[in-house]
């Protein structure tokens, strides 16, 4: 159930631009990590190089020891490690049942055809992460910010991962969607789930992690115990915008 | 898959209206219902790739000339019989296709259609200085065996592959692979983050395209008995077979059949009143009209209109 990560100097550079900076942490299996930093600090695009939308261009990205650099975004996710967006991106003209049933799909193109979907596992997914099964032939659009989110969570849960990277999972939520949202990682978290975490909203992002990395420019400046890293001087200056 | 059985139901009428149809109509009408059916045939292979996947091809022709040059100089150079020509066809448009076309499935957008594009043309320009004597050049070829006499016996022959075809597509389309088509459409990156082999499937959908197309483009050339190129890849017939299958519904199977029909009648009556080529600003203003007012095509229209509700894809 449970991945362990590991980040080795990771360097990615766009042209000029050194967006992540020799970035090096470890999260061990069941733990969850908040990463935090200002905006543009690099927090999301460390996400797209575990994921492999942007490979980086330095570095090495281990999943329980074995290196996944040279693999393809759905080889990183059979290796157990799954991802959501900070724009919510639902397939639009589809249920929130086929939604799910996307990140449920086997590998083969002869079992697609061959083998139904599997309703039963679609509605139990569904009702982990809390959308009712009066919402499941609902389209995105008819969905609140607070759903969209769970559906993201649910089509990403539905691809069996290990550790889920949450990317400003409780932007744009009401105080009653964020409990929710807590209550769900909280949740996952007793069953053994890895989780690293992006969020501004430290007030919600602090029960659910035991560990903070707070990067700034695309280099780690702190990391350890969370409320260590909240109270470091480094991290507030660069809050503050005077690091 | 989500099938009932009043899908069936629609399917078995809809079959058995088609091949009622001769005893009803006049032969002239049924000339033109042939082309209408290769014109669905050639419709439902460019949904099955750019339809559901949203990779717009603007050379079909290209994967429609392979299949039919192919047969077309295996049985006239050769002496092929046509049910071996035929087979051998469908298996080099898909190879042919993919050789090429698959590197152009990593590009995106008007590129990949640009490219499908430029393949048309380079083929065109091909056939007529590549060896003209198999080809038979500018002029093609003629004298071609064809697969039956009478306007009834060619209506049968298109009509039973133009529904074959079409509910294999339909059958396949209902399964998880179509909703994952369909989802690449949508969000190409969410599938990938899916854990999906985005590739694999676009390869699957261009294989499927191909093999109809090829089918397609073979079986045609038969049914004419004679190949020229000009008309083959004639960009007004690109645009037939996308203007086709946009105005009658992209991403569903009877859409392109509907757009086809609808598309091949008009022209077809218009011929009287505009013989050159005017008609084509009166398809291109119709489907304008179409496409503005309802993007889905006139199969979601016709839905709309009979069960006053939303279009779901």
């Amino acid at each position: 159930m449970s991945a362990k990560l590991e980040i080795r100097n990771l360097v990615k550079k766009f042209g000029g631009l050194t967006a992540t900076n020799d970035v090096s942490f470890t999260i061990e299996p069941g733990q969850s990590v908040g990463l935090i930093g200002p905006n543009g600090a690099g927090k999301t695009t460390i996400f797209s190089q575990i994921m492999g939308e942007h490979p980086q261009t330095k570095g090495e990205i281990l999943i329980d020891g074995k290196e996944i650099s040279h693999l393809a975004t759905p080889q990183r996710i059979h290796a157990g490690v799954s991802r959501t967006y900070q724009v919510p991106r639902p397939f639009s003209e589809m249920s929130v049942a086929e939604n799910i049933r996307v990140g449920l799909m086997p590998d083969s193109i002869w079992d697609m055809i061959t083998r139904g979907p599997n309703r039963e596992r679609e509605v139990e997914i569904a009702s982990a992460i809390g959308l009712g099964e009066d919402q499941l032939e609902r389209l995105p659009s008819e969905l609140s910010m607070g759903d969209l989110r769970k559906l993201e969570m649910a089509r990403t849960l539905a691809t069996s991962p290990r550790l889920m990277l949450l990317d400003e999972v409780f932007a744009g939520l009401t105080v009653n969607e964020i409990a929710v949202i807590s209550d769900l990682v909280q949740s996952m978290r007793d069953d053994g789930m890895t989780f690293l975490i992006v969020s501004h909203d430290l007030k919600a992002l602090e029960p659910l992690v035991d560990h903070a990395i707070a990067i700034n420019h695309g280099e780690v400046i702190a990391q350890g115990q969370y409320q260590d890293v909240m109270g470091s001087d480094i991290v507030r200056a660069s809050y503050l915008g005077t690091a | 898959m989500n099938l009932r059985w009043h899908h069936f139901a629609l399917w078995a009428l809809f079959i058995v209206g088609m091949f009622a149809l001769p005893q009803f109509v006049s032969n002239g009408t049924l000339r033109t219902m042939i082309f209408a059916n290769f014109l669905a045939i050639f419709a439902i292979s460019w949904d099955t790739l750019s339809g559901r996947t949203g990779y717009i091809s603007f050379g079909h022709p290209f994967l429609i000339g392979i299949g039919a040059y192919t047969t077309a100089i295996l049985t006239h150079r050769f002496d092929f019989p046509v049910e071996i020509s035929i087979p051998i066809a469908v298996i080099a448009t898909m190879v042919g296709g993919l050789i090429v076309l698959l590197p152009a499935l990593r590009i995106k957008g008007s590129y990949f259609a640009l490219v499908t594009l430029a393949m048309m043309e380079l083929v065109y320009q091909l056939v007529q200085v590549v060896r003209p004597d198999l080809t038979g050049g500018t002029r093609g070829m003629s004298g071609l065996p064809t697969l039956t006499r009478g306007a009834a016996n060619g209506y049968y022959m298109s009509v039973s592959l133009m529904l074959a075809i079409a509910l294999s597509m339909w059958l396949i389309m209902k399964t998880r692979l179509g909703t994952a088509l369909s989802a690449i459409g949508m969000n190409e990156e969410a599938v990938s983050g899916s854990g999906l082999s985005v590739t694999k499937l676009k390869m699957t959908a261009f294989l499927m395209s191909a093999f109809i197309a090829g089918l397609g483009g073979a079986v045609y050339i038969h049914y004419l008995g004679s190949i020229a190129p000009r008309a083959l890849f004639d960009i007004n017939f690109v645009f037939t077979i996308i203007v086709a299958a946009l105005i009658g519904g992209a991403g569903t199977t009877i859409g392109p059949i509907a757009g086809a029909f609808f598309l091949t009648f008009l022209l077809e009556y218009l011929r009287p009143w505009l013989p050159g080529a005017e008609r084509y600003m009166v398809y291109s203003g119709l489907a304008l009209l179409i496409y503005m007012y309802q993007p889905k095509g006139m199969w979601a229209l016709m839905t709309q209109a009979t069960f006053k509700s939303k279009i779901r894809p």
